[in-house]
């Protein structure tokens, strides 16, 4: 099922693509007017970060279909490029963001340009491998990232000031929120642009038959780094916003097994398309912290839904949408 | 001096190894047959190794006993895992579902554990792990010399089961070949259902034997796992041979980088050779006919 | 004096302490407690055995009031990691609204919580985290009832220098903030005394074997003292595999193993013969003679049906803590942040507290050397 498709089959025919942008600019402006409080405010912020990486993840895995479970190494990366420019030689948060973003991405396209002779599983193990890595030098080069000592007080990015209006600060959680969920929204833009342009025909073709795309004359090595290096970008923008808003930083925040909850993010929310690992990544940033009301069981009940939802939902909350959408026949 | 400390390090490394070449097999059995991983296979670990706890105690000090306990807990766990998941999904044929439902069973089982169980270390003391040998100035306990004995025990019944059994080379043939299987005019269900329980019950004694070396916490497995998934890879998924082999060389490995580097790179060290082995030598240390995943 | 022993009477009897200062106040008056502590994954096993300490506390002080109070608390799991840390205190604040903390365990997660219940202006009572950096500098809102790492460090390697005379030491530390602080602080100290460190040897918390690290230490040579700075789990590990490789004296070895805080009551049992000769520091000493300890750990037991760990003594400290304060008039967070800083003699069951104007508590009291003897007992060493 192409990416279209099954928008068409999600959205009924008054949400157009541009009004759906709008819609999701006005829900992004309303939440945090709906959720007071600082708790609910800052979740809001994780989701943002959370469907960023989601996102990336889906360009390499849904699109091209690469089993990459290195998203939290691209992560951990762009956390630390950033933070240690900025606080080590003083540069400018937005460059210090590019640069990270910068250095992500390029880590992105040579694993993978050692990767892509591999497949399914292969693939998979060689980026575990390289997060494993990845973690390990984060922990034991003390003299760089401080390892397990950390890196605190990271400060937020630099007020924002427009003549005529007060100065945005991000010290303030909901300027913080419209900033990455703006960031967010942005990437979701391009990344829809992409899909839907012959690049994203293109590697879509790769996923679905890499030798017959081959024979049509794509060079399919050259796309799969492409995709890497989209998705692996987009992790260490996530990671740059982790770290200025946690404004703590320790390796183990991105320990290989957060690349297993963003792959669930992906999956749960319907891998293949844009809008179903933004709800799959909601989904599961929000379930823990509804679930703390279960107490010390909070977790277990967190990996039973998800198991639940594999069995009973193997496409995803976009597939459950489609489904529940034909039933009350709002698609055409 | 430099000899035994040598000599010293490579007992080390070898009995560390035969342990993980228990957890490692499981899972390239599983991976051979199913092309599937069970990422619950850490927590089958666990969960054999507290079996084997609380039957030993339950027994006074009965730690063979023990074993076989561990052996049929993973056995069941195994049984129950491919009825609820493996199963149900194979209908489905979506190679990454697998993965993240038996994540979420590793997650449920972790927390389950955690409540039962509590965080706090168990002391597994087998009669055995007090015993120690000094022979030309090194030193290995009883425990050790078990473990060796019933890791190459066990392997060489897996081995003569797989080679010589006609249910072992069913299940060799569906690894190399689906169809075949069918024409032996075996149920490839019921080999996928003997694979599952088999891994599984391999990890389950593999917890028993790594009881005593384990810090014993419902974590336990998942501290392990992640070198065992690199053993699989540097063995070539789905080699038994190669599997033995590549958990020996990572248990090598880790007592001699920390003796000359530093315990704390011993992963970056391990998962650097994965990597060298994917970009040079894909198919694993015992080259076999597994060139479609390449 | 007078407060210690309304103390002992308080957690003794609740009783007669509620008849002496309890009084006729307002029934429905409460005290707040929010409790940041690691539930899930392995940080759980601070988070369950602090647990304990604080309900029985609790128990013991809600059978009366503590100058018209009760005392209610809310748990939030805050996982041993900043994020879920930082995300556990903003939903404790914004929707318990605690009038005092008690937590983090981790350093990390403690750091990342203490600039918000600074902005929230709530003060938060901490017994686990040795980084330095909690009470130095700080913040006016935070306070730390156990010793820093600096004068835990300090003190061990002055103690192994001058009372064991040793001169040479390897030290065997997880890589842990806690782990890496404390064992830099030995060195430094312990150098400029004039010993020797023949090795530093770092693992991370997933490492299981530890025989491989015994056979690198047997081989340097001639050791006096080895200091160790990991968890329950791993050191049990660590003091079997260093007896097997014969280096310590628990393998008939010369070494002498140093131990932290970190290990609780029982390890002597668990680890076995492998553990004679240790010397450790522990915080709370259930073989104390003090009538407050006897009471806690008879109360404990009868409880839980265990003996009482360090970890259960000092989260029972902070809330009988919050107790004195409040029993010293504080009544909301403000008043109980500033009676906090004002305390200079509270007397607990891990011995007794006076904050410095960083909040860190001076008093070494806390400290008590112990070996242990071939029956697996603690001689007491009373160096402090």
């Amino acid at each position: 099922m192409s990416d279209a498709a099954i928008s068409r089959a999600v959205h009924p025919w008054w949400a157009s693509r541009r009004l759906g942008f709008l819609a999701a600019a006005l829900v992004i402006a309303a939440l945090p007017m709906m959720l007071t409080g600082n708790y609910w405010q800052t979740n809001l912020t994780i989701c943002a970060i959370n469907v960023l990486l989601a996102l990336g993840l889906d360009f390499i895995l849904g699109y091209a279909g690469q089993l990459n479970l290195g998203q939290s190494a691209f992560y951990g990366l762009g956390a630390y490029v950033s933070t240690l420019l900025i606080t080590r030689l003083g540069v400018p948060f937005w460059a210090a963001f590019a640069a990270g973003v910068a250095f992500a991405g390029l880590a992105g396209m040579i694993l993978a340009t050692f990767a892509v002779r591999l497949r399914g599983h292969y693939l998979a193990i060689a980026s575990l491998g390289f997060a494993v890595i990845t973690y390990q030098i984060l922990l034991n080069w003390i003299n760089l990232t401080q390892g397990p000592l950390g890196i605190y007080a990271i400060p937020p990015p630099p007020a924002i000031t427009i003549p005529g209006l007060p100065a945005i600060s991000f010290r303030n959680p909901v300027a913080l929120f419209y900033l990455v969920a703006g960031v967010t929204l942005l990437v979701y833009f391009i990344l829809d642009q992409l899909v839907r342009s012959p690049i994203g025909e293109t590697l879509t073709a790769i996923r679905e038959d890499e030798v017959s795309a081959a024979s049509l004359g794509i060079n399919t090595a050259l796309w799969k780094v492409f995709a890497f290096g989209v998705g692996a970008a987009v992790g260490g923008a996530a990671g740059c916003f982790y770290a200025t808003f946690v404004g703590t930083l320790v390796p183990d925040a991105f320990f290989i097994t957060e690349s297993f909850t963003i792959l669930a993010m992906v999956i749960v929310g319907g891998m293949g398309t844009l809008i179903g690992p933004v709800f799959g990544a909601v989904l599961l940033t929000l379930l823990p912290e509804v679930l703390r009301g279960v107490g010390d069981l909070r977790l277990m009940v967190y990996g039973a839904v998800l198991t639940l939802v594999v069995l009973f939902m193997p496409g995803g909350l976009v597939q459950a949408a489609r489904v529940v959408g034909a039933r009350l026949g709002l698609s055409r | 001096m430099t000899a035994t400390i040598v000599a010293q390090q490579a007992i080390n490394g070898i009995v560390l190894g035969s342990l993980y070449v228990l957890v490692a097999l499981g899972l390239t059995l599983i991976y051979g047959v199913l092309v599937q991983i069970n990422f619950a296979h850490a927590d089958f670990v666990t969960l054999g190794a507290f079996a084997a706890y609380f039957v030993m105690h339950a027994l006074g000090g009965q730690y063979l006993l023990g074993i076989v306990a561990a052996l049929l807990v993973g056995a069941a766990l195994g049984w129950a895992i491919n009825i609820t998941v493996f199963a149900p999904l194979r209908r489905k044929g979506n190679e990454l579902l697998p993965l993240i439902a038996t994540i979420g069973v590793s997650v449920m089982l972790q927390n389950a554990m955690l409540a039962w169980f509590g965080p706090v270390p168990y002391a597994f003391e087998t009669p055995y792990s007090q015993k120690v040998f000094r022979v030309a100035g090194t030193f290995f306990t009883l425990q050790s010399v078990i473990i060796i004995a019933v890791s190459a025990t066990t392997i060489a019944l897996l081995y003569a089961f797989m080679k010589f059994t006609f249910l072992g080379k069913a299940l060799r043939a569906v690894a190399q070949d689906r169809e075949t299987a069918g024409l032996m005019g075996i149920n490839p269900n019921t080999l996928i259902m003997l694979t599952i329980v088999i891994s599984s019950a391999l990890a389950g004694m593999g917890g028993a034997m790594l009881a005593p070396v384990l810090v014993l916490t419902p974590f336990a497995g998942a501290s392990v796992i992640v070198k065992a998934f690199a053993i699989v890879i540097i063995g070539g998924f789905g080699n038994v041979e190669g599997t033995i082999l590549a958990g020996l060389l990572v248990g090598l490995i880790e007592s001699f980088t920390t003796q000359y580097l530093d315990p704390g790179l011993i992963d970056i060290v391990v998962f650097g050779l994965l990597l060298l082995m994917l970009a040079f030598r894909p198919t694993g240390l015992i080259s076999e006919r597994r060139e479609e995943n390449v | 004096m007078r407060q210690q022993h309304l103390l002992v009477a308080t957690s003794a009897l609740g009783l007669i302490a509620s008849v002496a200062i309890g009084g006729a106040n307002a029934q429905d008056k409460t005290i707040k407690i929010g409790a940041l502590l690691p539930m899930s994954g392995p940080g759980a096993y601070f988070g369950s055995q602090d647990k304990q300490g604080i309900e029985l506390a609790l128990e013991q002080l809600n059978k009366s009031m503590v100058n018209g109070y009760k005392f209610t608390i809310q748990y939030e799991d805050s996982a041993c990691s900043p994020l879920p840390a930082s995300q556990a205190a903003k939903r404790l604040l914004d929707q318990y609204k605690p009038d005092v903390i008690i937590g983090e365990e981790c350093s990390d997660a403690t750091l990342a919580i203490m600039p918000i219940i600074e902005q929230a202006k709530v003060p938060m009572i901490n017994a686990g985290s040795s980084a330095l950096k909690i009470t130095d500098p700080g913040n006016p809102y935070t306070f730390r009832i156990m010793p820093n790492e600096v004068m835990q460090g300090v003190d061990i390697a002055s103690q192994a220098y001058n009372k064991l005379n040793a001169r040479t030491a390897v030290l065997l530390f997880e890589n842990t903030n806690a782990g890496i602080g404390n064992a830099k602080v030995f060195k430094e100290t312990f150098e400029k005394l004039g010993g020797k460190i023949l090795a530093e040897i770092g693992f991370g918390r997933d490492v299981n074997d530890f025989t491989s690290i015994a056979t690198r230490v047997a081989g340097l040579g001639k050791i006096d003292v080895i200091p160790t700075y990991t968890l329950e789990g791993q050191g049990l590990k660590i003091t079997q595999a260093l007896a097997q490789a014969g280096v310590v004296k628990g393998g008939d070895g010369p070494a002498i193993q140093l131990g932290t805080i970190w290990l609780p009551f029982g390890f002597e049992q668990k680890a076995g013969k492998a553990a004679t000769g240790y010397v450790r520091i522990v915080q709370f000493d259930p073989t104390d003679p003090r009538d407050m300890v006897k009471n806690f750990v008879s109360a404990f037991k009868a409880k839980f049906n265990s003996d009482p760990t360090h970890l259960n003594a000092h989260a029972y400290d902070q809330i009988m803590l919050i107790a004195d304060v409040v029993k010293r008039g504080a009544k909301d967070a403000q008043s109980i942040r500033d009676m906090l800083a004002q305390t200079k003699s509270f007397v607990g069951v891990t011995g007794s507290v006076e904050f410095d104007k960083n909040n860190q508590n001076v008093k070494m009291d806390t400290i008590h050397y112990m070996e242990t003897q071939p029956d697996l007992s603690w001689k007491a060493l009373k160096w402090n």
